[in-house]
């Protein structure tokens, strides 16, 4: 496109999300597994790298991986599960949360600029995992029936309002929080980005493209907030997954939580 | 059952505004959902409403039972 011609503006929608595959033939290698898969090893090397010299000491790397262990360990998997059992369940809370954490942290890194948790799926295979392991866990301490007990009665609820109550606290325990995980997950990574690049897409077209020197004008304002929205961005990819975990953390907590 | 003390009050933690979101989609889901089959069933239009709210008004109740009282 010459500038000063003007030309359609086309909106980014949903197709802004189709990954064409990377290496022509293999339809699974996409941009949110080149991703997701750099993220793991950045992640293994870093914990590989921060606790390989073990000094009393520590090294600014040993440093810097306790500071991020420590924060998973201590406010959230403590605080969530209790300080009689939570410490088995570290590694995973651990490994989840750097894990969603880099991955949406990637749409604001340059050149990567992609979060792979926009495509649902992605989503989806998280909170499943995390409900299999907060159902199985409880299964495992109070037996199938206890557990299901447990997941269903109410505490402090009158006992003839049980039968209206019972059914809320099945769907909500056992249906809706995968669902809730899932979706609030993806969807603030999906409207996130789309957000961004319609500031930025659009500043692109008033500034280079509308061939209007007012509306030229209208696009540096609309980079401008298109910045302050990537700043905005960037702390809600951190609190998401910082939720993602806390609630995994609590609902793990709850499942094995002797209240009956 | 009704004289029963939660052992461990619940940490002061920020998931637990999420929890209760998730309780009240849940209940709106449900008797909602109720009142949308019986809608179906008998050919009425004003039992989904009834069961939103229903179940909007019982979700609210539960939530003041399980958080309210700690």
């Amino acid at each position: 496109m010459t500038a000063g011609v003007p030309t359609e503006f086309i909106a980014p929608g949903p197709q802004s999300f189709d990954t064409p595959p990377i290496i022509n033939g293999v339809d699974w290698f996409t941009k949110p597994v080149l991703v997701s898969m750099l993220t793991v090893v950045v992640i293994v090397w870093f914990y590989w790298a921060a606790s390989r010299k073990s000094a009393i000491v520590p090294s600014r790397l040993q440093f810097a991986g306790e500071l991020g262990y420590n924060f998973v360990r201590n406010s959230i998997a403590r605080d969530a599960i209790g300080s009689q059992e939570y410490m088995k369940y570290v590694p995973y809370l651990c490994g989840l949360f750097y894990f969603i954490l880099l991955n949406n942290v990637a749409a604001t890194i340059p050149l990567i600029q992609f979060p792979t948790f926009s495509h649902i799926g992605w989503a989806y295979s998280a909170a499943i995992l995390s409900w299999i392991i907060y159902n199985a866990v409880g299964i495992r301490k109070h037996g199938l029936w206890g557990y299901f007990k447990h997941q269903t009665m109410p505490a402090g609820v009158p006992w003839w309002l049980m039968p209206l109550m019972i059914p809320i606290e099945f769907i909500s325990n056992i249906v809706v929080r995968p669902i809730s995980l899932s979706l609030r997950l993806f969807a603030n990574m999906f409207a996130g980005h789309i957000l961004l690049l319609v500031f930025v897409l659009g500043a692109d077209y008033l500034v280079f493209e509308s061939g209007k020197v007012l509306l030229a004008g209208v696009g540096v304002v609309t980079f401008l907030m298109g910045l302050a929205i990537a700043g905005l961005e960037l702390f809600v990819q951190c609190i998401q997954a910082y939720i993602f975990v806390v609630l995994t953390a609590q609902y793990i907590g709850s499942a094995i939580a002797e209240d009956h | 059952m009704s004289e029963h003390q939660d052992p461990k009050p619940s940490p002061p933690n920020s998931g637990d505004g999420w929890r209760v979101l998730s309780y009240l989609i849940g209940g709106v889901l449900l008797y909602g959902g109720i009142g949308f089959g019986l809608d179906r069933l008998f050919g009425t239009e004003f039992l989904l409403p009834v069961g939103i709210v229903l179940g909007a008004g019982l979700t609210i109740l539960l939530l003041h039972f399980r958080y309210g009282k700690s």
